[in-house]
């Protein structure tokens, strides 16, 4: 069953044609075994989050998703620093930084997920200049966690 | 603030799904804001008082 109605679908959309540069969503999500291991699943919304993901994606051709599953070892999280999955890292052409997302976007938070396309694609920011200044002048590493729930 | 510079890592982190963090960072209400494991924000706050808190980061 779809995620998305085709409702949904048309407001994305439209909304998508604001999207500029093109966008990649790297998708860390737990490796998908055909055998079911009882007491294996770690990640309850890695499926959700993966369909979830391929429908939206699928509704712009700016958007393309790539799909890495972390495996038991967790060696590709390693290299690729993800804590935890389901994981979203959304980059583009002038990102400078990383913008990330835990968890499965749902409620309230699915249209946060579509705003950080939005501003990723664009790499725009309508920072302060006071805070601009101080980013520029950071010596060392800010690593920023928002901690939301789903409405 | 993570579009604009390479130094930041910018995180939403889902606390119902990951509670093991959301203790670590005693998440009570949502949502929070945690910046390098020692300044919390509590609740939506505009920029400028956001950049007073980095400021002490």
């Amino acid at each position: 069953m779809a995620f998305l109605t085709a409702d949904n679908q048309n407001e994305l959309k439209k909304i998508f044609e604001e999207l500029s540069g093109d966008v990649r969503l790297e998708f860390y999500t737990q490796h998908e075994s055909p055998i079911i291991v009882p007491g294996g699943m770690d990640c309850p919304t890695c499926k959700d989050a993966r369909q979830l993901l391929e429908e939206v994606v699928a509704l712009s051709d700016k958007l393309h998703l790539e799909i890495h599953e972390v495996s038991a070892d967790g060696e590709v999280a390693r290299e690729h620093d993800i804590p935890r999955v389901p994981a979203l890292v959304m980059t583009a052409d002038g990102v400078n930084g990383k913008v990330r997302y835990f968890g499965l976007p749902s409620g309230y938070e699915f249209s946060v997920l579509i705003g950080s396309l939005l501003d990723v694609s664009k790499a725009q920011t309508d920072l302060s200049e006071e805070t601009m200044e101080v980013l520029n002048a950071l010596d060392k590493d800010l690593h920023i966690q928002v901690f939301v729930t789903p409405t | 603030m993570a579009i604009a510079s390479s130094h930041v890592v910018a995180d939403v982190v889902e606390a119902t799904e990951f509670p093991e963090l959301a203790n670590r960072y005693a998440v009570r209400g949502v949502p929070k804001t945690v910046i390098n494991d020692s300044i919390d924000i509590l609740g939506n706050v505009p920029e400028q008082m956001f950049l007073e808190h980095l400021k002490r980061a």
